[in-house]
């Protein structure tokens, strides 16, 4: 995943965090070793397009992804948001060793999940709906019995697809306040500029143009759903065409291309650099 | 006591006007003026009618007006028929801007229910097109309007072309009360081809940076007729059109109605319909109508606004369109709404949701779309008295004294393009209504104006039910196989039939194995642009073949 990525800023994460990144799937398996990998992949995708001349109209992060949002916007610096990430993924890791996690289900509105959560949730089975990744595709988090018994629901309400995701921890739900109370603390010191260019917050999907509204989501994005599909309305509604998806996948490109036809997708992860400049100009001349 | 002044408003206009004389020129100010021109003339807490219609924006003003200073300008009161660029909203969270009255924000739906959620907003009222333009004479009387001109002349006259839209509506509501008339215009000329708005009631004009924008929001590709929009458009020329007499029409910009528009000069040829239906239309010029004028069915069409690309063939249809001495089509929108609501026999819409007892909305969760005309154009003006058979055959028998009933037809998919029912116990909008604390729900047209439903299963005659439980039968009967349509049986259908209250399509004669694709008249805009004699020109975004 990182092999292009340059040695740099593997030493950067060596000296901020004591981390040695290893890139393969084994190293992977540990949430931190993973989320510092696809933070600094990220940064380098920044670098690379910032070094052509390319300056983003908006930014949209989905859960981690709003750190390397925040650098490309100019909200925060490289090594902050790498100082962040590091700090959360540990916390995240500690805060729910076992028994929760998350629940992905297809083919049901929001509501529709809602209330089938709201049939499931109790103190000893906690569950609650979490990020909305397109209007019928909506994400569960918390204990796993409780996951499991909306998950069955849902099949039985038909929903076309109702599973348990390969996820540890319950993210996105009230019961990362822990984190986001450590992470508070952490982002007290932590200088963070109005954005540069148009942010879109994951907690309420509004178009944010203030440092305030992105430390908010920094600090509390565990806590609350990642509205994705609200975010892509409103960048729609502020004018956006097109869109650039850093590395390492293509899901969010997917998800984009699904509610939006005629949007004109880029997914750094299979093309290259002179392509994605071709394209991007070509485009811009219209 | 001080005598008292009776000319106060005229006095502050003067003044104000007055106070950018250094960058006045005669009526005009230079573009790089334009913003120190609006913080000049536009007061904290104005009302200001910012055109943005349906079709034109007045684009280059509104980015204008969100440039200003918000120390200088703010708490503005924003009056709009349509919200459609970021920009109409990017004013409220400066806060230049902060109260609005609106009729339709579909392009702008996300964010406008964001901005009332968290206050950032304030909104008088959500309003159908007439009830705006209404208030603009009455209790909304705008002190600035910001408008949009394709040429203006020296002496400050207007030509606002084909787009003409709310223009006339607007300007004649603040030149006539001491209001300030600004005008943004595409391009000065020593003669304008024709006066639309004269410049007697126009005090400030700036040339923009760049035209109006400007879009073709009404042009339907006949490739994405599917086939169920073909049958539904079949049933809809037998089981309402022909049955009614229908003579005068509006109907909307979706599929299912391009569906008809392409059936009329093929099934309803077959049919021997020609000279018998829907001669005068009140549309605007949708490039799907073109087969049906070129075979001779449509007589007259007045519109809303313009089309892009149909600048051309409009011209040369003169007998057709309205279309001033300059050879360009004029439009109204205030006086097309006004024919919706006391001309026309038959209105035909769709919609995204209709509860179990006939009344249907546009907004859905987290999307406040607002109305827009079809409220005006779906609703049945009690105060109407027609003598034409349509309006006629709504009658009831039984009582002397009865009224008929201006035909709204609602057409929809039992399903939504999201999978979703489209018929359901509750609207959406009852949500919405207490999410956004709004008076009323937003409800698009109501049960009792809706007179006929029709889905890809059949239609319902609601005028013909005598109360609420057969009315919810008479829904459930069409409603296919959503948890409402579920609720009919074939005891309760064949009963339904049997009173003609519900007709599948083997009532009305049409078969299902007949609603091909090739009984469109136009396959494609290649087609189109054939029947139009090469007349149409299409946007480029329509032009697969070039």
């Amino acid at each position: 995943m990182l092999k292009d990525v340059p040695a740099e800023l593997f030493q950067k994460v060596k000296d901020l965090t004591g981390i040695e990144l290893t890139d393969n799937d084994k190293a992977y398996q540990d949430s931190v070793q993973i989320q510092l990998g696809i933070l600094i992949l990220q940064l380098f995708n920044i670098r690379q397009l910032k070094q052509r001349g390319f300056k983003p109209d908006a930014v949209a992060g989905h859960s981690l992804g709003i750190f390397a949002a925040g650098v490309a916007s100019g909200s925060i610096d490289e090594d902050d948001a790498i100082k962040i990430v590091y700090l959360r993924s540990e916390k995240m890791q500690e805060s729910y060793p076992t028994g929760y996690g998350m629940g992905a289900i297809v083919g049901l509105t929001r509501r529709e999940v809602n209330t089938l959560v709201k049939k499931i949730n109790e103190e000893t089975q906690p569950v609650f709906t979490s990020n909305q990744n397109s209007e019928l595709q909506t994400v569960i988090s918390g204990s796993i019995v409780g996951i499991n018994k909306v998950l069955d629901l849902a099949k039985s309400n038909g929903a076309q697809k109702a599973v348990l995701l390969k996820v540890p921890v319950p993210s996105h739900s009230p019961l990362m306040q822990s984190v986001a109370d450590v992470l508070e603390k952490a982002l007290a010191d932590v200088l963070i500029n109005d954005p540069n260019c148009i942010y879109l917050a994951n907690y309420n999907g509004h178009a944010v143009r203030k440092s305030a509204g992105i430390k908010y989501d920094m600090i509390n994005n565990l806590v609350h759903p990642v509205y994705w599909d609200t975010m892509m309305d409103v960048a729609k509604e502020m004018g956006i065409d097109t869109s650039l998806e850093l590395q390492p996948g293509q899901t969010f490109t997917r998800l984009v291309k699904s509610k939006f036809s005629d949007f004109r997708t880029i997914t750094m992860n299979n093309m290259n650099l002179d392509d994605i400049e071709f394209l991007l100009n070509k485009w811009k001349r219209g | 006591m001080a005598k008292r002044s009776w000319t106060q408003n005229r006095d502050a206009k003067t003044a104000k006007l007055a106070s950018i004389s250094s960058i006045l020129d005669g009526k005009f100010v230079k573009t790089e003026n334009a913003k120190e021109l609006l913080e000049s003339v536009i007061n904290s807490g104005d009302r200001v009618v910012l055109e943005g219609d349906n079709q034109k924006q007045a684009s280059f003003l509104s980015q204008t007006l969100a440039s200003v200073d918000p120390e200088k300008v703010h708490d503005l009161h924003m009056i709009m028929s349509s919200v459609s660029r970021p920009e109409h909203l990017d004013i409220f969270e400066t806060g230049i801007a902060k109260k609005l009255d609106f009729s339709f924000a579909g392009p702008q739906s996300t964010r406008i229910s964001q901005m009332i959620a968290d206050g950032t907003m304030q909104v008088g009222d959500i309003h159908t097109y007439l009830e705006l333009y209404a208030r603009l004479y009455v209790d909304l009387i705008p002190n600035v309007v910001l408008v949009a001109a394709d040429k203006v002349d020296h002496d400050g006259n207007l030509y606002t072309g084909a787009n003409t839209e709310e223009t006339p509506v607007i300007v004649e509501s603040a030149a006539f009360k001491d209001g300030i008339v600004i005008v943004q215009a595409n391009e000065i000329v020593d003669k304008v081809p024709r006066v639309d708005i004269p410049g007697d009631w126009v005090d400030v004009v700036v040339p923009a940076d760049e035209p109006y924008q400007l879009e073709p929001l009404f042009t339907r590709d006949p490739q994405n007729v599917t086939e169920l929009q073909i049958l539904m458009g079949m049933m809809a020329i037998r089981g309402i059109y022909e049955k009614h007499n229908v003579q005068t029409v509006n109907h909307g910009v979706g599929f299912n109605t391009a569906a008809i528009e392409l059936l009329l000069p093929t099934y309803g040829e077959q049919l021997g319909l020609k000279g018998k239906i829907v001669p005068n239309w009140e549309v605007n010029p949708t490039p799907t109508l073109i087969p049906a004028i070129e075979s001779g069915w449509v007589k007259t069409i007045h519109s809303f606004g313009g089309e892009v690309g149909m600048e051309n063939y409009i011209a040369h249809r003169p007998d057709i369109f309205f279309v001033g001495k300059d050879g360009t089509m004029r439009s109204n929108r205030a006086f097309g709404q006004m024919a919706g609501q006391y001309a026309l026999d038959m209105f035909v819409g769709s919609t995204l949701q209709i509860d179990q007892y006939g009344n249907s909305s546009t907004v859905t969760n987290g999307r406040l779309s607002g109305f827009g005309g079809a409220p005006n154009m779906g609703s049945n003006p009690t105060g109407r008295r027609h003598s034409t058979p349509a309006w006629q055959s709504l009658r009831p028998d039984d009582d002397p004294l009865g009224k008929g009933q201006k035909l709204v037809v609602q057409m929809v998919e039992t399903f939504g393009s999201n999978k979703k029912p489209v018929f359901v116990d509750h609207l959406d909008a009852e949500e919405v209504q207490k999410e956004a604390k709004l008076a009323n729900v937003p409800i698009m047209i109501y049960s009792e104006d809706t007179t006929h439903i029709v889905t890809e299963e059949g239609i319902a005659y609601l005028y013909k039910t005598d109360s609420m439980a057969e009315r919810k039968a008479a829904i459930e009967a069409i409603a296919g196989v959503t948890p409402v349509g579920l609720r009919s049986d074939s005891k309760q259908l064949a009963d339904l039939r049997a009173r003609g209250i519900v007709a599948l399509p083997e009532d009305l004669g049409v078969h299902r194995s007949e609603a091909k694709r090739s009984l469109l008249a136009a396959q494609n805009m290649d087609d189109l642009v054939k029947w139009s004699d090469g007349l149409y020109n299409p946007p480029a975004k329509f032009r697969s073949w070039s």
